[in-house]
């Protein structure tokens, strides 16, 4: 159980005054927005909104001031986060390149990538996305096919990458690519990251539209796609390394528990308090609601002590999606033949139901997670 | 990444230096001492008696009573080790009970006696009632923790404490227990007499046993959640079968994980809970609005764990899981047990869930940054 320990993390009086600042913010940014379109969240693709998070100072928080970032430290931002995830603010369109690719690119290309590309980052201006599956590959990224080839002054890419949210918007993309051949016995060898100019000539974006119809992800081609030199991020060959400490990051945050609260939200307000089946259900959905949010915290608080909660993580992430699925069958459960079509609860059961099947697919699929978490636990 | 220019998070987490001491020496008696053969005996019916006097030799009933009152002087963080490990090891004594007694009494100013005690919230698990002077009891209480074996209760009324001598005629008793063998026992009182009354100081903790004993056993649930999780990966790594481990099953990891995110979540809210005790024993403001949210939250993750658990544990031990020789059952019949006790999983949801709905869209996520729900 060790490698699963998360200790508890508590809010300084400083983040206080930040949330009630972010509240008043979202309360007046949002106001018209229904419950049904705050449902989207993380799949809310507004670049205005972006754009006035980064006037705010509340993109890049924690980054240093020589790439546009504010310097505040890792809980101020986890409000940020949670406020704004909370109040079903549509965040999608920065939300990986602030979350992994901004920290990314300052770790492994301090001196020529970073200064170009995050300030614009920290301003809700520069987009990115992220190219790490393909056709065929699923979870299994070592097996990669997109590759490099040396030429003068840079790299010829071509391949293809799939799932890529928010591509048709971004500026560029952080591709996992192999440069060199798989080694006897590591398949993770010669995998290294670039960064693709998706204005580039070669590049093809082609929608994928969701089961609800709605354009987020998109395969993106790669036909002999010139990349400069200096656009490989650290070194060639570590691509595997750099990729798994970016989860660690992409597998805690509140966006991994958050994502049916509006769903719960509009349950709330319909339910019957003298009624013990709407108490009990809503009840057992706020104790975890209490839980995940105290571990995503810890995580946060390790990230932030330069710890690596790799194991712990990932524990958020399966148990994040285990609540986030659960809620749409509460509300089927209490309000499946029982509520007014077309009010704000069926829009947004209508959207979460359809919506919670990818919740334990993104960002790792649940039998990836729990592979992880019973090495944690010292099987296999 | 983030990390790397940041600065540094708050750690509400690291034991001090008491907690640190406590822990080792209560773990290197109960890994010694409660052994198969101790639990084959009590669930035989003989009490641990000696195992309890080497629990008082080493003061750990005394531990959450101040220094000046002749206790450790631990806080509820420093002294949750021994939760702990009662769940961990299954140590079968009253001793949980009694710590939160003697804690109750001596927050309240009285004088905690020598031995055993168990607890009793009036109005819960029956309908015993303290008279107005808190002179006299009237009434019947149900699933009193290990009576038998206590001299002394503590009843709680509202703010009122009473401590009362279980060994006056007044007062008859129906022998029972949990599914551990744990002494679970029915007292009926007929204007019996307490001995002391005292008035807690713990301002907004309505229902204070009602409340402690849930925490205590959202605690020894996520012992003994830690203790079968341990459990099943060893078997799991041990027991071949068609020429591997079963432990590299991917569906057996697969349950094992989940098993173990469950206990996580339940651990992380016990970890809060007894964070907000502390502070509030310790007399920090605002703490007690937070402690009886963060208790329901722990007794419901630790309950809802147990269920997962207990039966995640079973499948993956299999036949051998389920024989009497086995020690896995020492564990699975205390989550069992002990998830029903001050309050099962579902009564705890009830209280949360009707909180939320009062809250509504509006004040939902206010109350749970809060922990006010």
């Amino acid at each position: 159980m060790q490698a699963l320990d998360i200790r508890p993390c508590r809010l300084d009086a400083k983040t206080q005054a930040l949330r009630a600042e972010v509240r008043a913010f979202l309360a007046e940014e949002l106001k018209h927005y229904s419950p049904a379109e705050r449902a989207k969240g993380l799949v809310g693709l507004v670049p205005e909104f972006t754009r006035k998070l980064g006037e705010r100072g509340w993109l890049g928080m924690t980054w240093p001031q020589r790439y546009g970032g504010h310097e505040r430290s890792a809980l101020e931002r986890y409000v940020v986060l949670e406020e704004l995830l909370a109040a079903g603010a549509p965040v999608g369109a920065h939300w990986v390149a602030e979350r992994q690719s901004g920290p990314l690119l300052i770790k492994f290309s301090p001196e020529v990538l970073a200064p170009q590309i995050v300030p614009g980052i920290t301003r809700g201006e520069t987009l990115l996305a992220i190219g790490m599956s393909e056709p065929d590959v699923g979870s299994d990224l070592a097996a990669v096919r997109t590759r490099a080839e040396k030429t003068e002054g840079g790299w010829i890419v071509n391949g293809s990458k799939v799932w890529t949210s928010g591509a048709h918007l971004a500026h560029y993309m952080i591709t996992l690519l192999r440069t060199g051949a798989k080694e006897e016995g590591n398949r993770r060898a010669g995998l290294s990251q670039l960064l693709i100019d998706l204005k580039a000539p070669g590049v093809t974006v082609r929608p994928i539209y969701n089961m609800l119809g709605e354009h987020d992800f998109n395969e993106v081609f790669l036909e002999n796609v010139f990349v400069p030199d200096d656009f490989v991020i650290g070194q060639l060959g570590n691509g595997w390394l750099q990729v798994t400490a970016e989860l660690a990051l992409e597998r805690s945050g509140p966006e991994r528990y958050l994502s049916s609260t509006q769903l719960y939200l509009a349950m709330l307000d319909e339910a019957d308090p003298q009624d013990s089946r709407h108490a009990v259900s809503l009840g057992r959905l706020a104790a975890r609601y209490a839980a995940l949010r105290q571990m995503s915290l810890g995580v946060a608080g390790m990230l932030a002590r330069g710890e690596n909660p790799a194991v712990p993580a990932t524990v958020v992430k399966d148990q994040g999606a285990l609540l986030e699925q659960a809620i749409p069958e509460v509300a089927h459960d209490l309000f499946g033949d029982q509520r007014e079509p077309g009010s704000d609860l069926d829009q947004v059961m209508r959207f979460l139901t359809q919506s919670a099947p990818s919740f334990s697919l993104r960002g790792g699929t649940r039998e990836i997670l729990r592979g992880i978490i019973a090495g944690g636990l010292g099987l296999r | 990444m983030n990390t790397a220019m940041n600065l540094q998070g708050a750690d509400d987490g690291t034991p001090s230096e008491l907690q640190t001491m406590i822990a080792d020496s209560v773990e290197r008696l109960f890994a010694k001492q409660v052994t198969r053969q101790l639990l084959e005996r009590f669930d035989a019916g003989h009490r641990a008696d000696s195992l309890w006097q080497m629990v008082v030799d080493n003061g750990l009933p005394g531990a959450l009573v101040a220094q000046d009152a002749g206790g450790s002087g631990a806080s509820w963080l420093d002294a949750s080790p021994v939760l702990h490990a009662i769940g961990y090891w299954q140590a079968p004594l009253p001793l949980a009970e009694t710590m939160v007694g003697a804690a109750l009494l001596a927050q309240a100013g009285m004088e905690v006696p020598e031995g055993p005690i168990t607890l009793i919230q009036a109005g819960r698990h029956g309908d015993l009632r303290l008279d107005k002077e808190g002179q006299y009891l009237e009434g019947r209480a149900i699933n009193v923790p290990w009576a038998r074996s206590c001299r002394w209760a503590v009843v709680a009324d509202g703010a009122r404490l009473a401590l009362v001598d279980l060994r006056q005629p007044d007062i008859t008793l129906a022998a029972g227990s949990n599914f551990a063998n744990e002494e679970r026992d029915t007292l009926v009182f007929t204007n019996a007499s307490s001995q002391a009354i005292g008035q807690l100081q713990l301002p907004d903790l309505h229902e204070p046993v009602w409340h402690l004993g849930a925490l205590v056993r959202a605690c020894t649930l996520v012992g003994a959640l830690e203790a079968v999780v341990d459990k099943a990966v060893l078997y799991a790594n041990e027991r071949v079968q068609f020429g591997k481990p079963i432990g590299k099953q991917q569906v057996l990891q697969q349950y094992l994980a989940q098993m173990a995110g469950a206990t996580g979540a339940a651990r992380m809210a016990v970890q809060v809970a007894l964070r907000s005790a502390s502070d509030l024993f310790l007399g920090v403001a605002g703490s007690s609005n937070t402690l009886a949210f963060d208790i329901a939250v722990a007794k419901v993750c630790a309950g809802e764990a147990a269920t997962l658990a207990a039966s995640v544990a079973h499948q993956v031990h299999g036949a051998i899981g389920f024989t009497h020789e086995h020690t896995l059952h020492f564990a699975t019949r205390r989550l069992w047990s002990w998830r029903d006790e001050f309050g099962s999983d579902a009564h705890w949801a009830k209280v949360l869930g009707q909180a939320a709905i009062a809250a509504g869209s509006e004040g939902f996520w206010i109350g749970l940054t809060d922990r006010s729900l």
